[in-house]
């Protein structure tokens, strides 16, 4: 036996056509084929599907985030929320300056004009108003992130409610708080939303917190 | 600001333009809190309170006029960089240049030419500066210059030294 077993072609797992030949035809007919006689990396012989294959893999560097931080952030979101208050205000600008020009009979160069100037102010009014806000939001969520090392959706909700009190701080009582309870309704819902997607990804039935 | 890069080049739009929202929105709020406050009638809670309506009314304007310049700049940036294949101080140059053309398009021909020569020297000075630091900071990485291999630098051939008695006469 041990000579056969020195005649055959090296192997890593002892190919059990040696031992016992009628059950390993029988049983291993397709291992037999494929590896145990040829000299295979003990590696290929692996199931794939123990590799990982759904999620990304990704090398952090040491001591980096796994996430980025709301400053990196910050400036991206103050940039889309600008952008799109001057698309909204400047659609908005073309339906008003439509309306008025209509309305006062003007056509040809002050027609344009007119409308111009409409679209100007509007776009730069909604714009403006938008990127302060957020600006006032990234800047209390970088403060927050960096008072309690860490970033969750506390930040969030509180970032929000302090954006709505500061924006209307001037404007009264009753309107600071206004401002801050629609600050506070606007960053819960997105909190529950978010809560909501994650329990989406890890088991498909929804939760309700 | 050390965990800040830029982004690449069509989302780098968007994020010049926060920035330099976020620029205006900062700078001119304290810009117009000095100027409110100075300009406010006497007395310290009137003077508080003119600052406070000067932030107020005018650093929103401020930060929109930063952002419109941002964007603008990046959008052209980002344009000239698709088209000439390259990355150097002159695509922002003509950028500033253009920049400043456009955003001054309804002032007349004389604004525009102005305000892009403004733009496009001010975009200069800032690479120009860029470089220049770029170049200082160079200067302390670099390697020390190798040992001379020149041969003139070294002795003269023809009285070789040597030790021994036979050539002393030379020095003295």
């Amino acid at each position: 036996m041990s000579d056969d077993y020195l005649r055959k072609p090296f192997s890593i797992a002892p190919s059990p056509t040696v031992d016992d030949p009628q059950t390993a035809t029988t049983n291993y007919t397709p291992a037999t084929s494929t590896f145990s006689s040829a000299p295979v990396s003990p590696y290929l012989n692996y199931d794939s599907r123990f590799l990982q294959q759904a999620q990304p893999e990704f090398i952090f560097p040491e001591g980096a985030n796994k996430q980025r931080g709301r400053f990196e952030l910050a400036f991206s979101q103050i940039g889309s929320s600008v952008m799109i208050g001057g698309g909204i205000g400047g659609l908005a600008g073309v339906y008003n300056g439509f309306k008025a020009t209509n309305a006062l009979n003007q056509t040809g160069k002050l027609r344009r004009t007119q409308l111009i100037n409409h679209i100007m102010k509007q776009g730069s009014g909604t714009a403006n108003t938008l990127g302060t806000l957020a600006v006032l939001y990234s800047a209390c969520g970088v403060l927050l992130q960096y008072a309690r090392d860490q970033d969750d959706n506390v930040n969030t909700i509180i970032a929000g409610s302090a954006t709505g009190l500061l924006y209307k701080s001037t404007a009264g009582l009753r309107k600071c708080a206004l401002g801050g309870a629609i600050g506070l309704g606007i960053s819960s819902l997105y909190c529950l939303y978010l809560l909501s997607q994650e329990n989406n990804n890890t088991n498909s039935s929804p939760k309700f917190l | 600001m050390e965990e800040y890069a830029r982004e690449p080049c069509p989302y780098r739009i968007v994020d010049d333009c926060g920035g330099a929202f976020a620029m205006g929105c900062i700078g001119g709020g304290v810009f117009q809190a000095i100027k409110g406050f100075r300009n406010a009638p006497s007395g310290f809670s009137r003077r508080m309170i003119g600052s406070m309506a000067a932030i107020k009314t005018r650093s929103p304007v401020i930060a929109g006029n930063f952002a419109v310049w941002g964007g603008m700049f990046s959008t052209i940036d980002c344009t000239l960089v698709h088209f000439r294949k390259k990355e150097d101080p002159w695509n922002s140059i003509i950028s500033g240049a253009a920049t400043g053309g456009i955003l001054a398009a309804r002032n007349g021909v004389p604004a525009m030419a102005g305000s892009a020569i403004i733009g496009g020297v001010l975009l200069a000075l800032i690479e120009g500066v860029g470089i220049l630091f770029t170049r200082i900071s160079a200067e302390q990485f670099k390697n020390p210059s190798p040992p001379t291999e020149d041969p003139s630098a070294l002795a003269d051939p023809a009285n070789s030294f040597s030790f021994g008695p036979t050539k002393n006469n030379q020095y003295q």
